[in-house]
């Protein structure tokens, strides 16, 4: 029964009831998005003293508001006894957009003459860590440029606690999750809080020491400290001479790589359970495109030398790890090479890691589900397990993974047609509805060549926009929130009938009695 | 079951594979032979395909002859069925062969080989892509040749299998799993409570079919040849035409629209016809599938119309443009009625919102129980309601909730069997697309060309359009991935990867005894 949402969230004297799943939710996932938008508006703020400081005062004031928003409705809010895991889901989505939404706000507050689109889609991009450039940003902009590289690093934060710490409790995938202590392990994964303060640590200690690497190199701070964000946290969007060096680009190599790498591989490294990993499928599958990807990549392109090994490298780790750092393309582009790495960003890294793409293990499912379905059709009564990792997934977790396949392609499909109907030619359509699910950019040509997304309409842009949200939050929670939304729509407009019907009754009509036949 | 320790002359070869195989050989010689008459007519390729029709014959008579049906298990059943369309494929490319039909142009004999396999694979999985072209043009072969190329589509429409299992007595009792295994759809109607009683009524369906539209594009221009040549490549859904052009050398209204109700009509359930022909009323309307099916075309059209016209092109000829290639490309039928390259046919000359549509329906597919290839309507509505299911089950964990389709539930297996359907299908799809661009192919070309085979369409997009060959889109290792794809597709997957299945177990067997021996001396 749909209750009126204001008396549930009038304060209470002397306790008071726990606030029902759906709206504690909402409200906590409220206050994420404006804590982050704090964090972020609040540091931006303090970079831009380096520069001009002419934003600073409007950040600081916009941040300290948001994260006063944020805390009162943190204090407010009165846990339900049970949170549900569609309500978790639903939260998440919502927080995400809502972010994108502030920090469009904070794009147009530091740059007022930048149009509505161009900053929504900035934003978007940022926090979807796609990597998308439209209108690079101005270099003397500090500003700006730390709000970029500030939204892509919480993006890739709220990718990391999606996928390491909701989705293994409130989604499928559970038999998966790193909780085990047998033998004496420590657990990446225990329960949703040690996941966080854990994921915390890893990814910290992973993006101080991408930053060491560019500092090591010779890239100024800033720089260094945004190239970290981005490459830390998979976006890429960052404009920085910097990134042609050698240097600078084999660090960003390296870093894409831990970047993209699982965050319990990472734990079992940091805890001293290496040997085990040796064993990893999904770890091996990674390693093996990283470098067949590049071989590959390097004979289609006719490379040579170590500049050659470097630039196949970049490209092509940039794009299994979907961070889509640009690079001029060099060489002479067989038909295969934009192919590959279509291919590349739609398979994704490892599953657990903060970058986008299907995701290495999802893909091992899949091939689980079509080999048992090849033997079922020669042994329709046998019970065949899928085995993963020496665990078997459950049924349930088997059918999300299925389903998820099957709206990955059909958000991808609709996207390609919405933005080729827009006016995109038919090849830059399909690899920009690939590039925006799997938050990966930029979009390049059949020869190589990067594609000028400024050039797009404003209408095609923000079509992709849908796809890269639905893309970051691994897809199904998206299509949950959007479920849940058309739900309530339905259940109004139900009430709405209800209400007319009874109106009509009471105004003449006759109510059967309830032993009447029809 | 011993299949490869026997001699052919003696006892009989213990083999279902060898026995349908030979039986359905007869048949393509039967239908070889039918071209060698027409042939004889105008005198040019007689020789090519009797010599052809003489081959297959003794090689299927042989094969019926020394061999019988043994093992019923699945396992056999899958190379049964995937072994007779290797093998009906690979003969049938003979008469193309032997009458040097793509010997053109000094080309190497290696071409001309795969350019044969192409065209001869094309023909029986019913997709319609052709290696004739500007270089090779079709209306430069004789009547035989032609009407062979439609006779291939013709057997391959109903499928040679279900051809076997009518006069089979022998295999009567897995009639039913043979032909489930030549379409693995939702299950096969039995339409009598005999199997063999079964096959003949498709079959009669389908031939009377075929009779009806002959008669139809006789009626509305065509000439006699054309009108059957059309008439056999409509029933089949297959799409091949005995002009370059394709429909569009008539630019004929009537043909195009006997020819779109055909189509539609090919592309639903021939149980539905059965039923209507049985009970002397239409009862396709009840069907949920055939509704989702016209549906979806409805759609499909009006999309297409409406982005044509915002593209500047008339109502008029946007309607039928659209009309005809989305009924063309949803029903895997695959004729263009393009006049020419960029003309308003030409749905590569399109922009790209169009395309993207078309590119969906060369996914789609026509119903199952049809003659059309595709994903099928049936297997997309249960996908889409799984889907939802699964999603609602985030709301609703402890609920019981069934995929239903109109009034029936769709059993859990099939749901299963159906969601791994689509999983292999899309991997195959993506693999696919790798290993045709990786072949010097586009993007675009090489997914069009790679749905399309698997769908057995016909036309893609990119290069491969409706006005173009296949010889000039792709290299020919690609044609050939391209041609193992249409096969694949045609027998909707699973029997072409398992067809190997039975011949490894026979050698598993077989040397099991052998193995078990070793260990046990290792274990002393």
């Amino acid at each position: 029964m749909n209750r009126p949402v204001r008396s549930e969230l009038r304060p209470r004297s002397g306790g008071g009831a726990p606030w029902p799943s759906w709206a504690a939710a909402t409200a906590w996932s409220i206050a994420a998005a404006l804590g982050a938008t704090f964090l972020l508006a609040v540091t931006a703020g303090l970079v831009d003293l380096l520069g001009d400081g002419d934003d600073t005062t409007a950040l600081l004031v916009v941040g300290g508001a948001a994260g006063l928003m944020a805390a009162v409705i943190a204090v407010w809010v009165r846990p339900p006894d049970r949170i549900r895991d569609a309500d978790v889901l639903c939260a998440f989505a919502a927080s995400l957009v809502l972010f994108i939404g502030t920090v469009t706000g904070l794009f147009l507050l530091v740059d007022p003459a930048t149009s509505l689109v161009d900053a929504l889609f900035r934003a978007g991009t940022s926090a979807t860590t796609t990597a998308l450039e439209a209108n690079p940003v101005d270099p003397a902009d500090h500003a700006v440029r730390f709000l970029v590289g500030g939204a892509q690093w919480l993006g890739g934060i709220g990718a990391l606690l999606l996928a390491v710490a909701v989705l293994p409790f409130f989604g499928a995938g559970r038999e998966f999750a790193d909780r085990s202590r047998r033998g004496g392990r420590r657990p990446m994964a225990p329960d949703p809080a040690t996941a966080v303060r854990h994921l915390f640590v890893v990814h910290g200690l992973a993006s101080a020491f991408t930053l060491i690497g560019f500092l090591l190199v010779g890239v100024a701070p800033l720089d260094a400290v945004l190239l970290a964000m981005a490459t830390a946290s998979t976006g890429g969007l960052v404009s920085s001479p910097d990134l042609e060096s050698a240097g600078a680009q084999w660090v960003a190599v390296i870093g894409m790589a831990i970047a993209g790498t699982s965050l319990v591989v990472l734990w079992r490294l940091g805890v001293g359970r290496a040997r085990s990993l040796l064993r990893s499928a999904e770890l091996q599958a990674y390693l093996c495109l990283l470098i067949v990807g590049s071989i590959l990549f390097l004979l289609w392109t006719d490379g040579s030398g170590v500049d050659g090994i470097r630039r196949a490298a970049f490209t092509v780790t940039a794009a299994v790890t979907t961070t889509g750092f640009p690079s001029t393309p060099g060489g002479n582009w067989a038909p295969a090479a934009p192919v590959l790495l279509l291919g590349l960003v739609s398979i994704g890294p490892m599953t657990g890691s903060v970058g986008g793409g299907f995701q290495i293990l999802r893909h091992r499912i899949l091939a689980r589900v079509a080999t048992r379905e090849l033997l079922r059709q020669l042994h329709p009564r046998a019970v065949i397990p899928a085995r993963l990792g020496g665990r078997i997934a459950a049924e349930d977790t088997l059918a999300r993974v299925v389903v998820t396949q099957f709206l990955f392609v059909s958000v991808l499909f609709l996207t390609a047609a919405v933005v080729a109907s827009a006016g995109l030619e038919l090849a830059t359509a399909l690899g920009a509805a690939v590039h925006a699910i799997s938050t990966a950019g930029p979009v390049r040509t059949l020869d190589g060549t990067l594609v000028d997304v400024g050039s797009w309409p404003g209408g095609v842009r923000l079509a992709l926009l849908p796809a890269m949200v639905v893309g970051r939050l691994s897809v199904y929670p998206a299509i949950v929130a959007l479920g849940a939304g058309t739900t309530l729509i339905r259940d109004r407009v139900r009430f709405r009938r209800r209400l007319t019907t009874s109106l009509g009754r009471t105004t003449g009509g006759r109510r059967p009695s309830p032993g009447t036949a029809r | 079951m011993s299949p490869f320790r026997r001699l052919p002359f003696g006892d009989r070869w213990a083999s279902t594979t060898a026995s349908v195989v030979g039986m359905a050989l007869l048949f393509v010689a039967v239908g070889m032979a039918m071209a060698t008459l027409v042939a004889a007519v105008d005198g040019r390729d007689v020789v090519a395909l009797g010599t052809a029709t003489a081959v297959t014959g003794l090689i299927g008579l042989v094969l019926f002859h020394v061999a019988k049906p043994d093992s019923q298990d699945q396992a056999a059943v899958f190379s049964a069925v995937g072994t007779t369309w290797l093998v009906a494929s690979l003969l049938g490319a003979l008469p193309y062969l032997l009458a040097g039909t793509f010997a053109v142009a000094g080309r190497p004999w290696a071409i001309v080989l795969a350019d044969s396999l192409f065209e001869s694979i094309s023909g029986f999985s019913c997709t319609g892509s052709t290696v004739f072209g500007g270089h090779n043009p079709i209306e430069s072969q004789g009547p035989g040749i032609l009407m062979y190329r439609q006779l291939t589509q013709w057997a391959g429409g109903m499928g040679i299998v279900v051809l076997v299992v009518m006069v089979l007595p022998s295999l009567r009792s897995s009639g039913l799993g043979l032909i489930d295994a030549e379409a693995p759809g939702m299950g096969v109607d039995r339409l009598a409570p005999r199997i063999s009683t079964t096959a003949i009524w498709f079959w009669g369906i389908y031939a009377g079919f075929t009779m009806l539209v002959a008669v139809g594009l006789f009626g509305a221009g065509m000439g006699p040849f054309d009108a059957v040549a059309h008439a056999l490549s409509t029933a089949s859904t297959g799409g091949f035409s005995t002009k370059d052009a394709s429909i569009g050398h008539w630019d004929s209204l009537s043909i195009e629209a006997v020819l779109i109700v055909a189509m539609l009509l090919g592309g639903a359930n021939f149980t539905l016809h059965s039923r209507m022909l049985r009970r002397r009323r239409i009862g396709h309307h009840h069907d949920p599938e055939f509704r989702g099916y016209l549906a979806m075309i409805a759609m499909g059209t009006l999309l297409v119309t409406l982005l044509l016209v915002d593209d500047g092109m008339g109502l008029g000829r946007s309607l039928r443009s659209a009309i005809f290639n989305v009924v063309t490309l949803g029903t895997s039928s695959g004729f263009g009625n393009a006049t020419g390259e960029g003309s308003a046919g030409d749905f590569t000359s399109w922009s790209s919102g169009p395309q993207m549509v078309l590119l969906l329906f060369l996914v789609f597919g026509g119903c199952t129980g049809s003659t059309a290839g595709g994903v099928k309507v049936m297997r997309l509505r249960v996908g889409l309601s799984h889907a939802y299911r699964t999603l609602r089950s985030f709301r609703r964990p402890r609920a019981i909730l069934l995929v239903r389709q109109g009034r029936n539930t769709v059993p859990e297996h099939l749901v299963e069997r159906i969601a791994g359907f689509m999983v292999v299908y899309g991997l195959l799809v993506v693999v696919g697309t790798m290993v045709v661009a990786a072949l010097g192919t586009d993007l675009i070309t090489a997914a069009g060309g790679v749905i399309g085979s698997l769908g057995n369409m016909g036309p893609a997009l990119g290069d491969a359009g409706p006005t173009a060959s296949f010889a000039d889109a792709y290299s020919t290792p690609a044609r050939m991935a391209l041609a193992v794809l249409m096969l694949i597709g045609r027998l909707e997957i699973f029997p072409m990867l398992l067809m190997l299945v039975a011949p490894y177990r026979a050698v598993d067997g077989a040397t099991r005894g052998m193995r078990i021996r070793l260990r046990r001396g290792r274990h002393r």
